[in-house]
């Protein structure tokens, strides 16, 4: 009887602490999955942000250099065709003076080979560095690359913006829209066969937006996505947008051609003016 | 005849919710069409079985026969349909290979455990409860659970367990199992039809977390989306 009584208790107890051990195992389970959630997402989120830093520090650093090269392009060859030039015409009016006209011809053709050259710089330079975009905004560096594209292609270009008073936004924000902006217009011409590009510039209290339509060929976004196709144009855009939390939509339009839509929310500006810029200061760029 | 059967509820009413509790976990399973997973379909065949067999001891016990027979039948097709759950859970070919060989090898470990238990197995009036058959069942049963919360941990693709309906089946088994291990093979000594041993409130625990095992299931099957299964 007391052997039946201690069986029992027995029982109980190695009952109860087995149900502790299941009831103390689900609960560790629950919290460990819990915990290791909350670091993988700080592991995840610790490693988006470096990759941003790096992508945003290797940005900085082309800015800095596309600076740098204007820069020495301006200061350096810049002088120093000018300088020849002036040599040069020094030179025409001795050689003018001895009325060999052969020589002269020579001359002239330098000369003219020169100024060529200095034109060649200046666009060079330019295209390096968007003066008028740290000078004037976005709306007139859109205007001046459109009238410089249709110098040179025979392309309609048209631009849109839904405000004629743009206000001025921060020195990334509009760096990344205007990069954007070359690169899509750049690939519509290199690979669409477009004879019109419409760009269009819309502002709104949360969003920027731009849009750039082209009448060309047209492509399947989903089809370079899923094949990886997509070039170092593409993941340019991307890599642009994903430092100011911004977004891009590919779409195929219905009458055909293509159309490419990236938003970047709005960040605030501070009240106070920013320096100007000198066009080529030889400085490092934090953008 | 009803008199017999509402007599012995009143007897016995905590195995007697745990019989009928049974129902719970199929009616949800059916509402929420949780049959589309092959798992839940699988625990619906197990909670049918389980209500058919639990139903027939409920009678022989109202009418004073020996049931012993049902509940060790029981064991190896209850192991069966439980295992076959985590055959579709696990990721792991291993523990799918492992989980056969183990259906196979408790199925004869089984038989041959009624065998041995009962000298005369035609005399079903003396019949008694298998002597580890239970406990082993209890042991791989937990050890099934132990792999698949190892695998979930492992893989975090469960972002809320409280959320997740397998969680829930596993820990009211785990429950369930937990309970009755220790007890299950002393039932071979104290359940027997000349000599019963009651063991008192230690008997009643596992039907109690019988009761807690098909609460735990009904919770897991109600957060149960057939919309979001696919995802």
């Amino acid at each position: 009887m007391q052997n039946s009584e201690e069986l029992k208790w027995a029982l109980l107890v190695a009952s109860l602490a087995m149900l502790t051990m299941a009831f103390c195992l689900i609960s560790f389970v629950m919290y460990y999955q819990k915990r290791r959630f909350e670091e993988e997402k700080r592991i995840s989120d610790i490693e988006k942000t470096y990759n941003r830093l790096l992508l945003d520090t290797a940005l900085n650093s082309e800015e800095t250099e596309r600076r740098r090269i204007a820069q020495d392009l301006h200061d350096d060859i810049g002088t120093m065709l000018s300088l020849t030039k002036l040599s040069l015409n020094q030179l025409g009016k001795i050689v003018g003076s001895t009325g060999n006209e052969k020589e002269d011809q020579i001359m002239k053709k330098s000369q003219s080979l020169v100024e060529e050259t200095i034109i060649h710089v200046r666009r060079i330079t330019r295209d390096l560095v968007p003066t008028t975009l740290e000078r004037f905004g976005l709306i007139e560096a859109i205007e001046e690359f459109i009238h410089k594209l249709e110098e040179d292609n025979n392309l309609a270009i048209t631009f849109q913006a839904n405000t004629e008073d743009f206000p001025r936004q921060g020195q990334k924000l509009e760096l990344t829209l205007y990069r954007i902006m070359q690169e899509l217009v750049n690939n519509a011409i290199k690979h669409a066969s477009c004879s019109q590009i419409d760009i269009r510039l819309e502002i709104n209290d949360d969003v920027i937006g731009l849009k750039v339509i082209d009448n060309g060929v047209g492509f399947d976004p989903e089809k370079i996505k899923e094949n990886n196709l997509a070039g170092l144009g593409l993941l340019g855009i991307e890599s642009r947008l994903a430092i100011v939390d911004g977004t891009v939509q590919y779409e195929k339009p219905k009458m055909g051609g293509s159309c490419a839509y990236a938003q970047i929310p709005m960040v605030p500006v501070s009240d106070s003016k920013p320096e100007p810029l000198h066009p080529f200061r030889r400085e490092r760029v934090n953008i | 005849m009803l008199e017999i059967y509402i007599s012995y509820c009143l007897k016995n009413p905590i195995s007697s919710i745990a019989v009928f509790i049974t129902l719970l976990p199929i009616t949800l399973i059916l509402i929420k069409k949780a049959y589309i997973d092959p798992s839940f379909k699988l625990l619906l065949f197990y909670l049918i079985v389980k209500l058919i067999i639990d139903i027939l001891m409920f009678q022989s016990a109202a009418r004073h026969r020996n049931n012993i027979i049902l509940f060790n039948l029981g064991i190896p097709i209850n192991y069966a349909m439980l295992s076959g759950m985590f055959y579709f859970k696990f990721s792991s070919r291993v523990f799918k290979r492992g989980l056969i060989a183990s259906m196979i090898g408790f199925l004869i470990f089984t038989l041959w455990d009624i065998l041995n238990s009962n000298a005369e197995i035609s005399d079903l009036h003396n019949h008694r409860a298998v002597l580890f058959a239970k406990t082993v069942e209890g042991v791989l049963i937990i050890t099934l659970i132990l792999l698949f919360f190892y695998e979930i941990i492992k893989s975090l693709k469960i972002p809320n367990l409280l959320t997740f309906p397998f969680f829930w089946v596993c820990s009211g088994l785990l429950l369930y199992y937990s309970s009755f291990i220790f007890i299950a093979p002393v039932l071979h000594y104290t359940a027997t039809w000349n000599n019963l041993v009651d063991l008192g409130i230690t008997e009643t625990i596992p039907t109690i977390f019988e009761i807690v095992c098909a609460m735990f299931i009904s919770v897991g099957i109600y957060h149960f989306s057939a919309r979001d299964y696919a995802k």
